[in-house]
């Protein structure tokens, strides 16, 4: 067997469940606290932060201005049809909106959490006979379609609904992460902790705000998820949304076979692992691996501090973009991290018994989950 | 080309139809090799439709002359040495620029699919690249005048399938599966080779009407052993057995399934099309020759037909259920054109072609959608996806002889022909097409009927630019009928008695039944009853072709290979070794190998040099 | 032989431009750093690439016969004449080896040890190299024949890997025993027939009983099927390679190969026709055994080099065949192979050369993934996507027209041995895609395989990068490549009436 020279392969550690518990249950951070990752995490998140601007605008624009459109040819452009930003479109001198399209449809595939229930009760029917009864008066093609493919509507409908709903989620994970920016940049986040800590401040924060949607048709205003139906951020977005695209995720064609004699993939959606904490970032920009699209886009809006850290790293420019695949799951874990003690069903300094109990098989939960994901770049 | 000064500028430019293909692939390079860093990929996609598009119309240009002047011939000489002219020539007879224009639409409607199928693929480029690489080939191979060139194009085609469905290099069964799927072509394309190299000595020329003309002299003549001619026929048809995807060679089409969808759908309708158009092409030559290689392709035909019918039933992949139909139907052609029915295996390939192409297409709407393709997982999609829904049943029913669409004709018209004289290939063909239908209604019922299953619980209508390559083509295969009467207006489309109609509609009509009335579960469990698990299991995995293939092929040559280093490593060497050693020891001796000392290597030089003189030496002192 | 050749002596000028080079290196005054010795070869390399060039464009390609033809007395007691001449048979291999010591010179880097002596070499072989291409002399080639070899052997056993001392030594002794079959049988062929003029052009062997005609080919075979190499003959041929370093594989498989096969039919083919036609079955068979078994053994190998090495064995069995069939086409085929081969190979050599370079190994086994956009050698792998299918002779590329008319020009006389290689052909692909298939596709990891994923999965994989100047020859060489397959008439015009010249030649006696 030949010699493999060791400085061309690495094999960091994987935690396991135990130290990934008592991380979580001692108010350790998952990722060990190094200013190189203070760097990474931040500035990869402010990137994250300005992309997610967009994509959060574009999904409620979609949501809102390409509802029940057959044919949305325009709809990256959120209404600019400037011919500077049409030839920009064309050259694909712009953020991959698509990648939003993507966490959407895993969010809306997997479906989970309140929102997801919501878009199979009576009300949410009743919501959407009302919609159709006013677009069939105005859309001929889609009153034929719709009383020939009665499944056919509603389910674009609910498709929308996810769309406007994610919208709304990253609308607060931009203002956060681009504060988290400016706070580290004005001196009042030096360590990882208190990233995680900021993070999750933000979360509760933002936890019960309030999700809701509606479409204008002509001059009517219809709901589609209608104040009353109680819908909240952290709980039925949120969560759904940690499931969807950080744990479960979808699997890439570019490294899982879709052969059904394979059997590669789990018939069972809940065993999925191949979300943001799980993927393998070597292969980002490869053919078949959807988040390459992201890594681009961060990479066009990367702060200066941070291309600068990269280009003193492995291939410099050459393979920036792996980089920072790997330096966004770091930020991921922070924001796992935070979601994970935000959501703690106690106090962690609690001094009752039964309070720590129900806080150690709370973070036991996750670290089985966790445990299984690439906690080797954790330490690292 | 004396007389192509006078033909129109569409015609005589029509040698820029497959330049426009293969220059899409070159204007993609600046994308795809990664030199433009900061923008995506799309650019290329654009500039490869903009390239087809031009195809497209040009080739519609050049129906329009064909109509109007008749068929022409244009060619270019290529490579011209000693008695061997090779050439490029184009035939532009009404049915090849039909092919023609098959081809570059497909293309056309598979690339403004994958913009939407492949919309969060990086490497888009290098996808568009090799689509174009692929149609540029495509479009060459069906208006080709000689052998020459249609091998070379057929040659590219396996190496563009090769990196087609090498696109995900990274996936674990995308490694195997390319290497597998090229070794397959490989083979008979081989073989082809060994026919086109025979065949261009012994008659000179490779132009196809050259070789009519020979092959018939040949053979009244004897100017070919029956044996050279029988061999030559066999291996004139392997290519298009390979291409075809007929058994024994049909292994490449389910490895080519871990390629991208909008590949599939080409590989599906055109390429296979573009082998069966070579076949034809070469039938003139190869039935005189040889009357056991006719033989041969009604027996791979019969077998790849109702074998392959039989397969995709036993199926669970979505995908596969339905390329190993794509074996089947073109076993029906290989039918057609051994029993010298060119025109119906024209019209036939046409048809199925177009309905194939759409019934891929709903399948890789399904499997945007539900990030599956295990037909035990999906179902009760019912009427949420009404373009998918249509492209189904449309697609399967123009590719089944069930309603009055494409193939259905093509159904009559063969059972008309062959009834009289050869009623157990009519007998064939009913069954596969009974077959057919039995699988397309068992697809279609487990997707889109019974309950709603966790992967296909939220499946909205796949995206726009899914959608509407997806209604184009549907409404194209509904007007398919009147296109073909217009193709072929002689005898007509309908030239068969209603009796053969009700044949095949009957043998459609219980293929539904059949479809419809075998319980779902039993598609996909194993049965408890053990023959019919052998049964099952057999159809399943494909009568175990991928086994026999690793018993028959890989293992002897792996062994062969294996016997071979042996021999080099201990017979050869050793032997070398031990008449080495004492002079090795000598070299040992001077240890200047790697000391490094210049003076040694002088001192080396000299006495080579001293060798030499004195061996001049001794040559002078010998008497002159 | 125009005038104009003449009065500028554009031959002779291939030989004084690389031996003056050589003797400008060693004799550079003071220390002079490896990059300036490297620039200073480089453009000796180049101006004598220029002059094959000038000498193409003063080529008359209408004509069959030697041209731009120089000749001067040299040692007329033993009929050693100074004489050149060019002719559509090593036309085309002078312009290979102009381009492929260029190439070698130029992706030539980090020589530590003796740059000097290392650039002077290798402009040595060259020159050696073009005097062997142009000599119109038996014994002039035979020096010239020779004079390459020295340098060789030093590039192999200074320059090489651990196991140097081995290869290069039986490098050594099979191509100086190569060198004395070649001598005996031109000296015997001298001795038979009682002449002492070695010059190209009288046949002399008619003079002999095919007895002695037989001997004297057989020596003739055996000499340049050590070179070339054909099987059993080959065994120091992948010892010699996988310890050569790159620049010399590059140099060692596109140029120095063509030697055996370019003496096979200027010598055997052209001295001894009668006999020639009586072995040529033989031959055909012989080939066809080269081709397969150089296939077979390098479907087995895991090592890159030796893969590469024994489709070297397989594919110059082809010029054998075509050789031994003999026919105009056939003999333009063994002219394109050899100049195919040459590119082809070179572009493998290159490429493999910079996977060893990067990951410090060769091995299939361990090798995975290198397609990979950022971490990986994404345009290495492409690039070795080209020359892997223009080496299994797929069309558009120099290999599949080579072959083709390999093929076409030898399945009339000898259909059985054609049929048999162009199985060989076939297995090119089988042992191509595994090595395409295993090292480039895949997850990237540098990792025996283990069969165990979940490890692999989590690699780090840290290559240095390939900067584009280390790339750039390849991607000259797989446009030339490109090219040759798609414009032939370029080289068959060159060639063409050369080798129906040859062929006339066997067609007069049988």
């Amino acid at each position: 067997m030949p010699v493999i020279p060791a400085d061309l392969v690495h094999l960091e550690p994987s935690l396991s469940v135990e130290q990934v518990q008592q991380r979580l249950l001692s108010g350790q951070t998952l990722l060990s606290e190094t200013s190189d990752h203070l760097i990474e995490v931040v500035d990869v998140l402010k990137s994250y932060g300005e992309v997610l601007d967009a994509y959060s605008i574009n999904l409620i624009y979609q949501a809102e201005h390409q509802f029940l459109n057959p044919l949305p040819i325009f709809k990256y452009l959120d209404g600019d049809l400037n011919p500077a930003k049409i030839w920009r479109h064309l050259n694909h001198d712009r953020i991959n909106f698509e990648y939003a399209e993507y966490c959407q449809k895993a969010m809306f595939w997997h479906g989970t959490g309140g929102l997801d229930a919501y878009l199979d009760s009576e009300a949410f029917a009743a919501n959407c006979r009302a919609i159709m009864a006013a677009k069939r008066r105005r859309d001929p093609l889609l009153a034929l379609l719709d009383a020939l493919f009665p499944g056919f509507a509603p389910e674009l409908i609910r498709s929308a609904a996810t769309t406007h709903a994610l919208g709304q989620f990253w609308r607060v994970m931009s203002d956060l992460f681009l504060d988290l920016a400016a706070a580290e940049a004005d001196g009042r986040v030096r360590t990882i902790a208190q990233v995680v800590d900021f993070i999750k401040d933000g979360l509760v924060a933002a936890a019960a705000n309030p999700i809701g949607y509606g479409v204008s048709i002509g001059d009517e205003h219809l709901w589609v998820l209608p104040p009353e139906a109680g819908l909240t951020f952290l709980v039925d977005v949120a969560v759904p949304y940690v499931e969807a695209v950080f744990l479960r995720g979808m699997p890439f064609l570019g490294t899982v076979s879709f052969n059904a004699q394979a059997q590669q993939i789990s018939p069972d959606q809940s065993q999925f692992a191949y979300g943001a904490l799980y993927a393998d970032p070597l292969p980002s920009m490869g053919a078949g691996i959807p988040p390459s699209l992201l890594m681009q886009d961060m990479y066009r809006h990367l702060p200066e501090r941070l291309h600068q850290w990269y280009l003193q790293r492995t291939r410099g420019e050459g393979d920036v973009r792996v980089k920072i695949c790997m330096s966004f799951q770091r930020s991921m874990f922070c924001v796992t991290n935070a979601a994970i003690n935000g959501t703690m069903p106690h106090p962690l300094d609690t001094a009752e018994r039964t309070q720590q109990q129900a806080n150690a098989a709370y973070a036991l939960a996750w670290a089985k989950r966790l445990a299984a994901a690439r906690t080797d770049c954790l330490t690292a | 080309m004396p007389a192509s000064d006078a033909l129109p500028l569409a015609m005589r430019l029509v040698w820029l139809i497959p330049v426009y293909g293969v220059s899409g692939m070159v204007l993609a390079l600046p994308w795809a090799s990664g030199w433009i860093k900061r923008n995506g990929p799309r650019p290329a996609a654009y500039l490869n439709l903009l390239m087809t598009l031009l195809a497209v119309l040009h080739g519609t240009a050049v129906i329009r002359e064909v109509l109007a002047l008749g068929p022409q011939h244009l060619d270019f000489g290529w490579f011209q040495a000693a008695d061997l002219n090779l050439r490029i020539g184009f035939d532009l007879s009404l049915t090849n620029v039909a092919a023609l224009e098959l081809v570059t639409t497909m293309s056309l409607i598979c690339q403004v699919f994958a913009l939407g199928y492949l919309d969060k693929e990086w490497s888009l480029a290098r996808f568009y690249a090799l689509l174009g690489f692929f149609e540029g080939a495509m479009s060459g191979v069906v208006l080709s005048s000689n052998l020459f060139m249609s091998y070379f194009l057929l040659e590219m085609l396996t190496l563009s399938t090769y990196l087609l469905v090498g696109f995900w290099y990274a996936q674990p069964l995308v490694v195997t599966a390319a290497r597998d799927a090229f070794l397959t072509k490989r083979v008979g394309d081989v073989l082809l080779l060994m026919g086109v190299v025979a065949l261009a000595a012994w008659s000179g020329s490779l132009e196809f009407n050259d070789l009519y003309a020979w092959a018939a002299q040949a053979h009244t003549q004897g100017w070919i052993t029956p044996l050279a001619g029988t061999l030559l026929g066999l291996g004139l048809i392997a290519g298009p057995m390979g291409k075809c995807a007929q058994f024994p060679m049909h292994l490449w089409l389910d490895e080519a399934m871990e390629g991208p969808n909008p590949a599939s759908i080409l590989r599906n309708s055109v390429v296979v099309t573009c082998g069966a158009i070579v076949l034809l092409k070469l039938m003139p030559v190869v039935a005189p020759l040889s009357p056991l290689a006719t033989d041969v392709l009604l027996v791979v035909g019969a077998i790849s037909a109702i074998g392959g019918a039989l397969v995709a039933l036993a199926q669970v992949d979505l995908k596969r259920a339905f390329s190993y139909g794509t074996t089947s139907s073109l076993g029906l052609v290989f039918i057609a054109i051994a029993m010298q029915l060119p025109g119906i295996a024209l019209l036939f390939l046409f048809a199925h072609g177009l309905s194939r192409a759409l019934q891929f297409m709903g399948v890789g709407s399904v499997i945007a959608c539900t990030n599956c393709q295990d037909l035990s997982e999906l179902g009760g999609i019912g009427t949420r996806m009404p373009a998918t829904l249509l492209a189904f049943v449309v697609g399967s029913a123009g590719v089944t002889g069930l309603l009055p669409l494409g193939c259905f004709w093509c159904y009559g018209l063969v059972l008309n022909s062959l009834l009289p004289d050869a009623p157990a290939l009519a007998a064939v063909f009913l069954l596969t097409n009974g077959l057919a239908t039995a699988n397309a209604v068992r697809v279609i019922r487990s997707l889109f009927f019974g309950p709603v299953m966790p992967k296909t619980r939220r499946t909205p209508e796949a995206n726009w630019l899914m959608a509407l390559p997806m209604v184009s083509l549907t409404v194209l295969v509904v007007l398919l009928p009147w296109i073909m009467q217009r193709i072929d207006p002689v005898p007509g489309i309908a030239a068969f008695p209603l009796p053969v109609a009700a044949l095949v509609l009957l043998s459609g009509g219980a293929g539904v039944l059949a479809g419809v009335l075998l319980p779902q579960e039993s598609f996909w469990s194993r049965s408890s009853t053990i023959w019919l698990r052998l049964v099952q299991d057999l159809l399943a995995y494909d009568f175990y072709t991928p086994e026999l293939y690793r018993r028959i092929i890989v293992m002897p040559v792996a062994a062969l290979a294996r016997l071979i280093l042996w021999i080099d490593r201990t017979l050869v060497k050793g032997l070398i070794d031990g008449i080495g050693r004492a002079s090795l020891a000598t070299a040992e001796g001077l240890k200047l190998t790697v000391s490094g000392q210049l003076q040694s290597y002088v001192l080396t030089l000299i006495v080579a040099i001293l060798l030499l003189l004195s061996g001049l030496q001794w040559v002078w002192g010998a008497p002159g | 032989m125009g005038l104009g050749g003449a009065g500028l002596m554009l031959l002779s000028l291939l030989l004084l431009i690389p031996f003056g080079g050589t003797l400008l290196l060693l004799l550079w005054p003071g220390q002079p750093s490896p990059q300036r010795l490297r620039l200073l070869a480089i453009g000796i390399l180049g101006l004598q690439l220029a002059i094959s060039v000038l000498v193409a464009l003063r080529f008359d390609p209408a004509v069959g016969g030697m041209q731009l033809r120089e000749l001067h007395r040299w040692v007329p007691g033993i009929g050693l004449d100074y004489a050149l001449g060019v002719d559509g048979l090593s036309l085309p291999l002078v312009l290979v080896n102009g381009g492929l010591t260029l190439v070698s010179a130029v992706i030539t880097r980090d020589i530590d040890r003796r740059p000097r002596i290392y650039f002077a070499m290798l402009l040595l072989i060259s020159g050696a190299v073009n005097g062997a291409f142009l000599a119109e002399n038996l014994l002039l080639f035979f020096l010239f024949y020779e004079l390459e070899l020295i340098p060789l052997w030093l590039l192999i056993s200074v320059w090489g890997g651990a196991n140097r001392a081995y290869a290069a030594t039986k490098f050594l002794i099979f191509t100086a025993i190569s060198g004395m079959l070649i001598l005996g049988a031109f000296l015997g062929l001298a001795l038979l027939t009682g002449s002492v003029d070695f010059s190209l052009t009288p046949v002399l062997s008619d003079r002999l009983a095919m007895g002695g005609q037989l001997v004297l080919l057989v020596a003739l075979l055996l000499g340049f099927g050590i070179k070339i190499p054909l099987v059993p003959l080959h065994n120091w041929l992948p010892d010699a390679h996988t310890q050569a370093s790159t620049p010399v594989s590059v140099l060692l498989a596109g140029v120095l190969l063509k030697l055996g096969t370019y003496g096979l039919l200027r010598f055997g083919l052209m001295l001894f026709p009668e006999a020639w036609v009586r072995l040529a079955p033989a031959l055909a068979i012989w080939a066809a055994i080269s081709v397969l078994y150089g296939s077979l053994a390098a479907i087995a190998q895991s090592d890159m080099k030796r893969m590469v090495a024994f489709s070297s064995v397989g594919h110059m069995g082809y010029v054998l065949l075509a050789a031994a069939a003999g026919t105009p086409v056939a003999l333009l085929g063994a002219v394109f192979q050899m100049v195919s081969h040459g590119l082809i190979s070179a572009l493998l050599f290159l490429l493999v050369g910079i996977v060893y370079r990067k990951t410090g190994t060769r091995d299939l086994q361990v090798l995975h993934g290198l397609l990979n956009p950022e971490r990986g050698l994404p345009l290495t792998g492409s690039l070795m996507i080209v020359g892997v299918m223009a080496s299994a002779g797929l069309p558009g590329m120099a290999g599949f027209i080579s072959e083709f008319l390999v093929f076409r020009g030898s399945i009339a006389v000898f259909p059985l041995a054609t049929l048999l290689s162009m199985v060989g052909s076939g297995l090119t692909a089988v042992y191509f895609l595994l090595l395409v298939n295993r090292a480039f596709f895949g997850r990237l990891a540098i990792t025996p395989a283990t069969g165990d994923t979940s490890v692999d999965g989590k690699l780090d994989v840290q290559l240095a990068p390939v900067a584009p100047r280390e790339t750039l020859p390849a991607i000259a060489l797989a446009l030339g490549v490109v090219l040759l397959g798609l414009i032939p008439s370029s080289l068959g015009h060159l060639s063409e009436s050369a080798t129906t010249a040859l062929a006339q030649i066997g067609v007069g006696i049988s």
